[in-house]
């Protein structure tokens, strides 16, 4: 994607926050506007450093790690960011995710009802194994070192 | 990650070819919101549905399959913009990892090792599949989570047509039909069992798939909500974490444990049930 086609449509994502916040959650779209102006900004800087640094890093690892540099004590900006950001709701910007995610496997409704009751039962089996599996690594080593 | 040449020659083109998925969407939110969360008591949990549930399922209905609203090629620009819509909300996750930055340090070797909890999915799946008459279909499907890195990969290593990349194909369209709701209800449940942290589960919110850890934290939040920010945090680092060494994870302990379980178990296991000793007839003969 070219830079212009990621402003583009991260400006769309931005909208759709700003919308599922007013309406979710009431917070008018001014208010809205910093948190997702810093929101965005970190997810466009994520965009052009995955497209600078050749590791094969996801996009994604790196929008992590600039939200958390940003936000962290050492960052100059900390306060401002955690506060603009918190006046987004955590489920504001999981909406249009949603809306793009039914699309993308719209094509696959027929291949899913094909599937039959064994790949269901597996899928649910997969999922519950490396919730539960990572669930319970993470319980004995946090009660190992003392965290909890 | 980096394609050869873009998808579409201008941003204009863009625009044209994208106009209709971004007006769906929009009208989607506006459904999706206005309904609101809907909370339905289960045993000691919640279980909670999130305006993202609405939206995917209307998603869903506007495909080839259903009301036609989009064709095939729209469904796969879709998935490109699932890919840029959800960095915000990463983002909004770091900075609440940054902000609880000493929860996610005092947390650190707990986050490391709960990687290995993929091998919990291989543990319980494979003997199951295994006995449901699944042959070399059962090493894709529960070598992993099964997102788009690990269809990618077993498609890569085993081929397209291969049953390995058939059976991963297979937990991935269902994991992406089912999984968002099954997720976040599977973890208000643990929540609810009050065995296991708040740190705990938010750290195994994050499998390295960004929409079902969405809907683990959002309904993590909701039934703990004073761990709210802690929670987050650690799904984030989690989720950052898996989605750099999951593949490797897959490569190097997932795939080879999935062949020699599969060796020891599919002789005995395998052919306990009748359609187990079908398919392994089957499986011999192609």
């Amino acid at each position: 994607m070219r830079i212009k086609e990621w402003i583009f449509v991260l400006a769309i994502a931005g909208l759709g926050m700003m919308t599922a916040n007013f309406i979710g959650f009431d917070v008018a779209f001014l208010d809205s506007l910093p948190g997702v102006l810093v929101l965005l900004g970190i997810a466009l800087c994520a965009a052009g450093l995955s497209a600078v640094i050749p590791l094969k890093l996801p996009t994604v690892a790196y929008c992590s790690i600039l939200g958390l540099l940003c936000a962290c004590p050492i960052s100059p900006i900390s306060g401002f960011v955690i506060e603009a950001a918190g006046k987004i709701n955590f489920t504001a910007p999981l909406t249009m995710v949603g809306a793009f995610a039914g699309m993308s496997i719209s094509n696959q409704l027929k291949s899913f009802l094909k599937q039959g009751w064994k790949l269901i039962l597996i899928t649910i089996l997969v999922m519950t194994g490396t919730f539960f599996g990572s669930l319970c690594i993470a319980q004995v080593v946090l009660q190992l070192t003392n965290t909890i | 990650m980096k394609k050869a040449g873009y998808a579409y020659p201008s941003l204009l083109a863009r625009i044209g070819g994208e106009w209709k998925l971004y007006l769906l969407a929009f009208l989607f939110i506006l459904i999706a919101d206005s309904i609101g969360q809907i909370k339905i008591p289960v045993w000691k949990g919640t279980f909670i549905i999130f305006p993202i549930f609405y939206a995917l399922f209307l998603g869903v209905l506007t495909g080839p399959n259903t009301l036609k609203l989009l064709d095939n090629q729209k469904v796969k620009a879709a998935s490109g913009l699932v890919g840029v819509a959800i960095l915000p909300f990463v983002a909004k996750l770091g900075i609440n990892a940054g902000a609880n930055l000493s929860v996610v340090i005092s947390a650190g070797p707990a986050l490391l090792l709960q990687e290995f909890g993929n091998l919990g999915t291989i543990l319980l799946a494979m003997p199951v599949a295994l006995l449901l008459g699944l042959k070399r279909e059962a090493v894709g499907a529960t070598h992993s989570i099964n997102r788009e890195t690990n269809l990618a990969l077993m498609q890569d290593m085993f081929g397209a047509d291969s049953p390995e990349a058939q059976g991963s194909l297979s937990v991935y369209i269902v994991g992406g039909m089912v999984g968002t709701i099954y997720f976040g209800f599977m973890a208000s449940m643990a929540a609810a069992t009050g065995v296991f942290h708040p740190y705990a589960l938010g750290m195994a919110s994050g499998v390295g798939a960004g929409i079902l850890m969405s809907s683990a934290v959002a309904a993590l939040s909701e039934v703990l909500p004073a761990y709210a920010d802690e929670i987050s945090a650690l799904a984030s680092a989690s989720e950052t974490i898996s989605g750099i060494d999951g593949i490797y994870m897959a490569i190097f302990i997932g795939i080879p444990l999935c062949n020699w379980l599969y060796r020891k178990l599919e002789p005995t296991l395998g052919r306990i049930t009748k359609a187990g000793r079908r398919d392994a007839k089957q499986a011999a003969h192609k």
